[in-house]
């Protein structure tokens, strides 16, 4: 019986023993007591059934009694951060503003390098590296089995002329899409949202058209009709039935590209002219963006060395004497379906830049919250020391400062998820250049956030229990007696606050100066200076084919037209482009091959990644870009109506690039070119002008005659008008009237001048460079603050001293220079550290990339950065320093000494 | 720190509270005293378990019903480890009201029933 109860005395012991310390302190042996005395009488009374009642109340009242205390925990917290309204706001706004920024950094970049939303497995999925391929090459690599899983060949973007309702005179809208091969939704792994998608069972030549229309092209054109599939539309003239729906935010492989309607590459050419002349078997119609699934384990350098294999084959089997000599890789792969057209390097690198941002800016962010939550814990070292006297144990104390760091990390991190939400948000709205309408899908990557707020959160909890962890050290006598001013032992004077000080200044300087470095890099590389009057030169696009010209009206169109419109008011030069100037993206670039030519008609040196223009007779003097040498196309040259001898040769117009790159030094005038089938002679050179958005360098260019024979064989291409005029405004008018008169039925569409198209694009540009301009400013506005911070707490804990010092007679100007002073100090240990490392920095990204190269080293600017950089830091922090110093001349000596 | 709270604002009391307040009328006590006057007081209806008791005595405590007692019994009949607790003036007031809104609710019922009785 005895030894019965005295299990259960102990059991009750133990149970007692674990309730909070402060508790115990107060009634833990009474409760002891009452225990002993309980138990027999409770065993008596009620036998085994008592005694477990009696040992379940203590275990149920045991966590209530400890979340009494976090009750009680939180509600003080809450108090004391409420009473220091200063300190609480600045940690949770620089909190806030860092994990927002940071997730924002980390984000913004995936919908330009992220996959396709839709697309199963992505990483498996690549395409030729700036490569088009002929349609029968594409259909042997889809069948090499071993490393190629499945593959499709896109035609695309296409233009096309859509009506709704029935008959043909409806009024026709353009919309984009893509011409696919009929293995396209099955290769991508995309299952319809209704409907069905094509196979090669159902696609065959001959067969009535179909269409497959994007999810976004069913909400907004078909009124979200549950009974869409089945529906017929005319696409081009022709009807056509839709026979399945693609699912949400599917816009086709390339985002960058999006397409609202699929049509398999097998329809008749009616519907899609650019199929004419039978591409799917004409082995030199290179037109075709291949997409291949890699087999399963297959890397790509095993996929480039068996499809080079089999590309040698074939061009043995055709008899292609290419410029593929057998020698090294023809191929290369890269990743598909990116926003962009980025190859793996592009894609590592912007990542690795995004990450040592986001690495920075956190740090940043957890380096300032560090600097606030350690000056103020040592404010609190007599209210420590305090509570230890009166009995808090540590861990209560500890839990205590848990408390508050949770909260203000918590009130932090919230306010930073909804400023990431709201910035990706934001950013989701940019226009977008692109020649064809496309949303900016940016969103918050979760994965990032998450790590974000741990990180930061971890910080904010960390630092926050130091001066707690560091009670332990407090010698409470003294810290009672002296106040907050008591040494803690191990705090130099010199302690870790400073050195997080100069951290936190050097960090912001090196995020402002890398940040500002490519913000301004960027926009001076990038942003499309053409160096020539845009706002009077007038773009108009004409698209004769989808009007129902046919091929031979289109090329008495192309041959009358600069005549015609020259006549109309206002009208100073007229000529006519193949592509719109300077809108194609980087990724259009490098269209072809051209080899230059010996005397003897062979070899000489070949250009692999070339960009071949179709301009008309007059561009350069129109446009306003000056030619280095020979001539430009006159009109006899865009009126080559009769083909002339196969090997006749064409004029052409050279960049400075081509030039230097086909010919050396040498003089280009005279020379001879090869491009595929054609012979050009050189007969112009001009200097290079940036042929497209986020293209950093000049690329080769060939000019050749925008013919009306170029015309009669490439129907499909939009013909683009440039007029420069003496005041567009007026222009506008009497051309379009031009227009309309002579050729009615004609559509005009995209009239705008140059300068609205390249503020367009540019203002994409320039919000990216907002972001990282803003992120700067962000870091010295940190630094700045945890400079403040410290100072005003160095002057608080100098009180007395500065108290005595005004009472021995010191004057206010020498007690500010002195607070100052050390602030100085601080800032130019920071400004120095900042410099070298943003210097480091800009080193290893330059060795990187050789875009940033480019960046970093462009002429102007960059001194001025480097130099007002440190200047406005030093501006800032002055003025976070001023403050607090001249609270300290406000101290009244007697008050001060009296104090403490 | 903490704003007293008005008398009325601690109504209708917690049936362990009413039971310990009522314990401590005229006599200081301690704990285990407590436990087994409310034991008595009800005929073994209403008992109070140690662990309820003192987390119920630290409530009162902080609210200002009731406080520690600086007397102690007879050296012979003191055990060190125990504390002896009595009411305050706001834990007495809180507990007339108490009775006082009992007695009205007795009375509700008495006059009620004589309604029925007629």
């Amino acid at each position: 019986m005895n030894r019965r109860l005295n299990f259960y005395l102990a059991l009750y012991g133990r149970l007692a023993g674990a309730y909070p310390h402060e508790f115990r302190m107060l009634y833990g042996e009474d409760l002891d007591r009452l225990g002993e005395d309980a138990i027999p009488d409770v065993s008596r009374r009620y036998g085994l059934s008592g005694l477990l009642r009696l040992l379940a109340d203590i275990a149920v009242q045991l966590p209530a009694m400890y979340l009494r205390e976090i009750r009680q925990d939180v509600s003080y917290a809450l108090r004391v951060l409420a009473k220091a309204p200063g300190f609480t706001s600045v940690a949770i706004l620089s909190l806030a503003i860092g994990i927002g920024m940071c997730c924002t950094v980390l984000s913004e970049i995936q919908p330009l390098v992220g996959p396709p939303p839709g697309v199963r497995d992505p990483a498996a999925l690549v395409t030729f590296h700036w490569s088009l391929v002929s349609y029968p090459y594409f259909e042997r690599y889809r069948d090499a089995h071993q490393v190629v899983a499945a593959a499709t060949a896109v035609l695309g973007p296409v233009p096309f002329a859509v009506a709704f309702a029935g008959d043909s005179s409806a009024k026709a809208e353009r919309f984009y899409g893509h011409l696919v091969s009929p293995e396209y939704f099955s290769t991508l792994g995309v299952t319809p949202a209704a409907g069905r998608f094509f196979s090669p069972e159902t696609e065959k030549p001959g067969m009535p058209p179909v269409v497959v229309v994007s999810d976004r092209f069913w909400r907004t054109h078909l009124g979200a009709d549950p009974h869409a599939v089945g529906r017929r539309l005319r696409l081009n003239g022709l009807m056509a039935t839709i026979v399945g729906i693609g699912p949400k935010g599917f816009q086709g492989i390339w985002p960058g590209y999006p397409a609202d309607l699929f049509v398999p590459a097998t329809c008749d050419t009616s519907v899609a002219p650019e199929l004419s002349g039978d591409p799917l078997n004409r082995y030199d119609r290179e037109i075709f963006r291949v997409v291949l699934r890699l087999a399963p384990g297959v890397t790509m350098p095993v996929a480039e060395a068996t499809i080079d294999t089999i590309t040698r084959n074939l061009d043995r089997e055709y008899g292609v004497p290419s410029g593929r000599d057998g020698k090294g890789r023809m191929w290369r792969l890269m990743p598909a379906g990116t926003f962009l057209y980025i190859t793996p390097e592009q894609h590592a690198f912007v990542n690795t830049f995004n990450v040592v941002l986001w690495a920075l800016v956190l740090s940043l962010v957890c380096v300032n919250l560090a600097n606030l939550l350690l000056a103020r814990g040592s404010q609190r070292r007599r209210e420590i020391a305090i509570r230890l006297s009166v009995g808090a144990s540590r861990p209560r104390l500890i839990r205590q400062f848990l408390t508050e760091s949770v909260l203000l990390s918590f009130a932090g991190g919230v306010a930073g998820i909804a400023l990431a939400f709201g910035i990706t948000h934001a950013m989701s709205s940019l226009p977008v250049p692109s020649p064809t309408p496309q949303e900016f899908n940016c969103q918050l990557d979760f994965r990032v956030l998450a790590i974000t707020l741990a990180i930061a959160l971890a910080a904010g909890v960390g630092f926050g229990l130091m001066p707690a962890l560091s009670s332990a050290r407090v010698d409470i006598g003294r810290t009672l007696k002296e106040g907050a001013q008591a040494p803690l032992r191990g705090y130099r004077r010199f302690g870790s606050r400073n050195l997080f000080v100069v951290c936190q200044m050097a960090v912001s300087l090196m995020l402002l100066l890398v940040t500002w470095f490519v913000a301004m890099g960027f926009l001076n590389t990038t942003r499309l200076d053409t160096g020539f009057e845009t706002g009077k030169l007038i773009l108009i696009s004409l698209d004769p084919v989808r009007d129902g010209y046919s091929a031979e009206r289109t090329s008495a169109l192309v041959a009358a037209l600069p005549d015609e419109l020259s006549r109309a008011d206002g009208v100073r030069s007229v000529t006519l482009a193949g592509s719109v100037p300077f809108a194609s993206l980087a990724s259009d670039q490098a269209n072809t091959r051209v080899a230059s030519q010996t005397g003897d008609g062979l070899g000489g040196q070949v250009l692999h990644s070339v960009f071949r223009d179709f301009i008309g007779a007059n561009y350069f003097a129109t446009l306003g870009v000056p030619l280095l040498g020979g001539r430009e196309f006159d009109l006899r040259d865009q009126r080559q109506d009769e083909p002339g001898p196969q090997d006749a040769a064409v004029p052409a117009v050279l960049n400075q690039t081509a030039a230097r790159e086909l010919f050396g030094s040498g003089n280009p005038i005279g020379r001879r070119l090869r491009e595929g089938e054609r012979n050009y002679t050189v007969v112009g050179l001009t200097r290079d002008v940036p042929s497209g958005f986020l293209v950093t360098r000049p690329v080769a260019t060939l000019f050749v005659p925008l013919s009306a024979e170029w015309f009669r064989k490439n129907p499909t291409e939009r013909i683009t008008i440039l007029l420069r005029a003496t005041t567009p405004r007026n222009t506008l008018a009497p051309v379009r009237n031009q227009l309309a008169s002579l050729h009615p039925d004609l559509t005009v569409f995209n009239v705008r001048t140059m300068r609205e198209d390249l503020d367009r694009l540019n203002s994409f540009v320039e919000w990216q460079a907002a972001i990282y301009i803003t992120l700067g400013m962000f870091a010295l506005l940190l630094a700045s603050i945890g400079l403040g911070g410290v100072t005003a707490y160095a002057v608080a804990r100098r009180r007395k001293e500065i108290g005595i010092r005004m009472a021995l007679g010191a004057r206010s100007g020498q007690v500010q220079a002195m607070v100052l002073t050390e602030g100085t100090a601080l800032l130019m240990a920071g400004s120095v550290l900042g410099l070298g490392g943003a210097y480091v920095i800009a080193r290893a990204f330059a060795a990187y990339s050789d875009t940033l190269a480019r960046t970093f080293g462009h002429r102007g600017g960059n001194a001025a950065l480097v130099f007002s950089a440190p200047v406005m830091l030093a501006g800032l922090a002055m003025l976070a320093c001023y403050l607090p110093a001249r609270r300290a001349t406000e101290i009244d000596p007697v008050a001060a000494l009296r104090e403490e | 720190m903490m704003k007293d709270k008005h008398p009325g604002e601690f109504l209708p009391l917690h049936n362990n509270w009413f039971h310990i307040l009522l314990s401590l009328v005229g006599a200081e006590q301690h704990g285990y005293d407590i436990m087994q006057e409310v034991l008595a007081r009800t005929n073994g209806a209403v008992r109070i378990w140690p662990a309820t008791l003192y987390g119920t005595l630290q409530r009162l405590i902080a609210d200002g019903l009731i406080e520690e007692s600086d007397e102690r019994p007879a050296a012979d009949l003191d055990d060190a480890r125990r504390r002896y607790y009595k009411l305050t003036r706001l834990g007495r007031k809180v507990l007339d009201l108490e009775c006082e809104r009992l007695q009205e609710m007795l009375r509700m019922v008495q006059r009620k029933r004589k309604q029925e009785a007629y």
